[in-house]
């Protein structure tokens, strides 16, 4: 047999070693490319919002705690003497005297 | 996939595909959504070539992918009319040596794994039931690089010289005198298997 028609066959017979893959092969590189091609960059929009998003939760985050903590020191704090009778007696003008009502 | 296609006829057939020049217009006026009939038409064609050459079938859809992504990403520079076939099958043989060089620099740390992978990579090919297939498969695997891969892309794919040469970036001379050098290579391997024929 002459190299020629060697290689002649032998590329007839060579022909099923091509690889084939599974049934899913080409759906399966689809969806990867796919998903990788319609990945658009971010904009501007969610660009400032990525950066404001951690920014608002802090602040959330003070707001919550001054509150709670201007709450907390409203129920805790001393209660001031409320005015006695004592303090306050109750008096009488008679005859250009004062008398008050426990003397 | 493309049956019984030789290189060039399937090339001659996507050259006729309307719907081909109208994906690769599509996705260069940014409709992205068109391009999945590009990768649905040759993704298979273009692990088989992968394939090919690492011989590892998680390593050769990785490298469809990201061949796809860098056509993708400059489809810009796409020549308008031309096939997109050939343009994909450079860029996915070229990631694909590129590939076999870094294993070729790090092979002693891979000495160990040698065979069983080589097993593994071998019953990945479903068509290699005979002892026709697996003798060849054998042969091809014997080659030096360049060779089996010259030889692999002309005799497994089916591709002409002219071809192979654009795909590797080669000469068409060159492409002839890896193939020549193959062919002597593979008859002696596979003597017994052809000697007896006299068609």
């Amino acid at each position: 047999m002459t190299d020629d028609k060697f290689f002649e066959r032998l590329r007839e017979d060579a022909r099923p070693l091509q690889y084939d893959g599974d049934d899913f092969l080409a759906a399966r590189i689809a969806a990867r490319v796919r998903e990788r091609v319609t990945a658009r960059p971010p904009t501007v929009a969610q660009l400032l919002a990525a950066w404001m998003r951690p920014v608002a939760a802090s602040l959330a985050a003070l707001v919550l705690s001054v509150t709670i903590g201007l709450t907390w020191s409203q129920q805790h704090q001393e209660p001031t003497p409320e005015p006695g009778i004592s303090s306050n007696p109750i008096e009488v003008a008679m005859a250009g005297e004062l008398y008050g009502v426990d003397d | 996939m493309r049956g019984t296609l030789t290189g060039t006829e399937w090339e001659r057939l996507t050259q006729d595909d309307p719907f081909e020049g109208r994906a690769i217009e599509a996705v260069r006026s940014g409709n992205a959504g068109s391009y999945d009939y590009l990768v649905s038409k040759y993704s298979k064609r273009v692990v088989s070539i992968a394939w090919g050459i690492v011989r590892n079938a998680h390593d050769a859809e990785d490298l469809a992918q990201e061949a796809f992504v860098k056509a993708f990403q400059n489809i810009g520079r796409f020549k308008e009319g031309e096939p997109f076939g050939p343009w994909i099958y450079r860029i996915v043989t070229n990631l694909a040596l590129d590939v076999v060089k870094h294993r070729s620099r790090f092979r002693h740390e891979e000495l160990t794994d040698v065979e069983p992978a080589a097993r593994r990579d071998s019953a990945e090919l479903g068509a290699l039931s005979g002892e026709l297939a697996q003798r060849i498969d054998a042969a091809l695997q014997s080659l030096p690089e360049n060779q089996r891969v010259v030889a692999r892309l002309y005799l497994v794919e089916q591709f002409d010289h002219a071809e192979i040469a654009s795909m590797m970036n080669l000469s068409e001379g060159t492409v002839r005198s890896h193939l020549s050098l193959a062919r002597k290579k593979l008859k002696e391997q596979l003597a017994d298997l052809y000697e007896g024929s006299h068609d």
